[in-house]
């Protein structure tokens, strides 16, 4: 059974196609990532599903209700994790769960009994529910953001960059609520910029770009599609698009191009394969005979950010860093 | 059940929003306190002093009179009348400085330095022959007086026309009186059977002036302050607030997490509402207090009247709130918008300063808003002690143009919507 189903929708905003007949269906339990650049249509995509925006044309069930027909139905069953804080900071973290409680119909015992639950889920001490929003950490504000979207038990959960300007530590700590909330056989649809995240989580991947999907499954089967399963990332002392340039003449490399290394500190040249291990010495010798050092090397399985680069021609870093 | 469930959502939304302000120290101070600030200001400034008192107007009076000087042979050297007329300005409270000389704006120690300076608003030059003239000591060859006019020269500041045109009119009756005083000495000393005749030429029409009895009470301003200062209500509590109450939820994000809740638009505005209104019978509550306990205010307290009012002239701020809350980008742009409408708004709301002292175009302008309306409505009923019968105008033209500025809003907030 399908938890979300979206059929040809297309949102045009005047002049602008955001969301260009986007068809996607969500498996019940599934944790289903959105990537994609900043405009790519996954905002309006989100925005259509929780019921902020209609669709021009197309048709969109949320647990087999109708966003069209039934939103109110789709409202009880969904709920929505913003990437920005979105919490009263005047309040503390107990009003601001009573506040949304209420709106979703909670009251007496049973919002009481609720508010309880996802604390304690989400690992909110005792008495830092009693202090004000504002006197958080973001750690701690990034979970209660999750928690209100869990008061009502929805089915369904979108969360919009859950772990964006999250410490390894918190955004772990977050990982393992979302793995949690998976077992508990909640459908999540998770947007990210983060592709480890996405790897680490999601059992389904869509990557948007310019308002349509260009790419659909599995993290490993989208790797596999496009023929990427070894990187060869290579430091050298100094880069030049010669370097680059030489090593696209090798047989069966897909791709090469250099990126910027935050820990290293430099740029790096990354070279897509099939078969790393055959042609890493011929590498290793061209790099040598065109005067360049190598500060080191290493050998890696591809990853999602390479798929990502691969389709869009830009990296995440890039995307993060605009956004 | 559904009613029940709207309702907890409606009061969920109203106490949330309060604590907005309840929390916030600047919040409360905009919101609540600074129409009470403005009345304590101008309160203290003019509203204490009654409405005929003549302490308040500063008068510099230059007496010449007495000052030795030759007109046509004649020596002036008496300064008896001057100094009378000094006296009696005295007498009759105005607050009166005595200066040797007019001199000029640059002069410390002149009458025209103090002019300038505000110091004082009028200053009154009497001549050195003022005793000479009045005393017909001004005589031709055979003895015969010759008739002579004592002149007095008036100087005002023209910085300040209100407070001058307050303080000449308030001279020129002095003058006036003084002018009878001097007749009846005059007349005194004609023989018997002409005093009559000349009282009458002197004197040919009768003016009687006092204050009409609109209240029943002594008034001051401060009686008409207070009451007015329920206009200033509405524009800092009321338009204030209801500006930034959608735009402020929706800079922060927190309007499209309730409308992604099973909350409906329409529940979200009734909550928001609600608090608008709870923050204006509150703010309304905390002026009428202070005008009792600070400015021991005498009032006539028809509640009922007085909570009506109220209610109309929020709806029209809460209306135009909306709009500007709709169409302002986020809450910073509502906020100077706001502060742009009510900051001027409060001068022509006929609230502390009457609209017939300002130009015709002002009036008109003034006489259009709602907020005048209720100024008008709540002096009639608070401080005239009116019947109701007597302030329905006003309650009709708050009713129409409140729901029209509502029905607006409520357009605005819709159209917003769409731009989530």
């Amino acid at each position: 059974m399908n938890d979300i189903e979206i059929d040809s929708v297309t949102k045009r905003f005047e002049d602008t196609i955001a969301v260009d007949n986007v068809s996607l269906n969500v498996a019940r339990g599934e944790v289903f990532g959105l990537l994609g650049p900043n405009g790519a249509g996954k905002s309006t995509l989100t925005k259509m599903l929780c019921g902020m925006i209609n669709p021009t044309s197309g048709a969109i069930k949320v647990g087999g209700y109708s966003i069209q027909d039934n939103l109110m139905k789709v409202k009880e069953i969904i709920g929505v994790v913003p990437q920005d804080i979105v919490l009263y900071d005047y309040l503390n973290a107990h009003e601001n769960l009573a506040f949304f409680g209420k709106l979703y119909g909670l009251s007496g015992d049973k919002l009481r009994n609720r508010i309880r639950e996802v604390l304690d889920f989400t690992q909110l001490g005792e008495k830092a529910v009693k202090r004000r929003i504002s006197t958080y950490s973001g750690g701690m504000k990034r979970r209660v953001n999750i928690a209100v979207a869990l008061l009502h038990k929805p089915q369904v959960l979108l969360l919009d960059e859950p772990t964006a300007g999250l410490d390894p530590k918190n955004k772990l700590a977050l990982w393992e609520i979302i793995q949690t909330l998976h077992e508990e056989g909640r459908t999540i649809m998770l947007t990210t910029h983060m592709m480890d995240e996405a790897e680490e989580l999601c059992n389904q991947v869509a990557i948007m770009n310019k308002g349509r999907v260009i790419a659909l499954g599995s993290p490993r089967q989208l790797i596999k599609k496009v023929k990427m399963e070894n990187t060869i990332t290579v430091v050298p002392n100094k880069m030049t698009p010669q370097l680059i340039e030489a090593m696209r003449k090798f047989s069966r490399v897909e791709r090469s191009y250099k990126v910027y290394d935050e820990n290293e500190k430099r740029e790096t040249l990354k070279i897509i394969t099939e078969r790393a291990e055959d042609i890493l010495p011929d590498v290793v010798s061209t790099i040598l005979s065109m005067g360049t050092k190598i500060l080191s090397v290493e050998l890696s399985r591809a990853t999602l950010e390479d798929v990502f680069i691969l389709l869009t021609g830009r990296s995440l870093r890039e995307e993060e860093e605009q956004s | 059940m559904k009613l029940k469930r709207t309702m907890h959502q409606v009061f969920a939304i109203a106490r949330t929003d309060f604590l907005g302000i309840a929390r916030n120290k600047t919040a409360i101070f905009f919101t609540l306190l600074f129409p009470l600030f403005f009345l304590i200001i101008i309160g203290f400034t003019f509203g204490t002093q009654s409405t005929s008192e003549t302490s308040r107007v500063h008068i510099g009076i230059v007496n010449l009179d007495g000052k030795m000087i030759n007109v046509n042979g004649t020596i002036s050297e008496n300064s008896t009348i001057g100094d009378a007329f000094v006296q009696n300005l005295k007498d009759a409270n105005f607050t009166v400085y005595e200066y040797s000389a007019y001199g000029d704006k640059n002069t410390n120690g002149t009458a025209a330095y103090d002019i300038s300076r505000r110091q004082i608003k009028i200053a009154v030059v009497i001549p050195s022959n003022f005793t000479e003239a009045l005393s017909y000591q001004y005589t031709n060859i055979s003895g015969m007086p010759i008739p002579t006019k004592a002149s007095l020269e008036l100087y005002t500041d023209p910085s300040d026309p209100t407070g001058s045109i307050i303080a000449q009119q308030s001279i020129l009756g002095f003058i006036l009186e003084f002018i009878k005083h001097y007749q009846e000495i005059a007349i005194n000393q004609l023989p018997s059977g002409f005093q009559e005749y000349a009282a009458v030429l002197a004197d040919p029409i009768t003016v009687l002036t006092s204050e009409a009895d609109v209240s029943g009470r002594q008034l001051r301003w401060i009686d008409y302050m207070v009451p007015g200062s329920l206009g200033l209500v509405l524009l800092w509590s009321g338009l204030n607030h209801a500006s930034v109450a959608i735009a402020g939820e929706r800079t922060k994000g927190t309007f499209q997490r309730m409308i992604i809740a099973p909350v409906s638009p329409i529940t979200v505005l009734v909550g928001k509402v609600i608090s608008c209104l709870i923050i204006v019978y509150l703010s309304a509550t905390i002026m009428l207090a202070a005008g009792i306990l600070i400015f021991q205010v005498n009032l006539y307290w028809n509640i009922p009247v007085i909570a009506l009012a109220i209610f109309l002239g929020a709806i029209s701020a809460i209306g135009l709130g909306l709009i500007i809350s709709s169409i302002a980008k986020n809450v910073e742009a509502a906020d100077a918008i706001t502060i742009l409408i009510s900051v001027p708004l409060q001068f022509f709301i006929g609230a502390f300063f009457p609209l017939s002292i300002m130009p015709e175009p002002a009036q008109i302008f003034g006489e259009a808003l709602p907020f005048t309306k209720l100024v008008y409505a709540m002096q009639s009923t608070m401080t005239k002690n009116l019947p109701f019968e007597a302030v329905v105008p006003e309650f009709l033209y708050m009713s129409i143009s409140g729901l029209i500025l509502f029905a607006l809003g409520i357009i605005a907030y819709q159209l917003s919507l769409k731009r989530l």
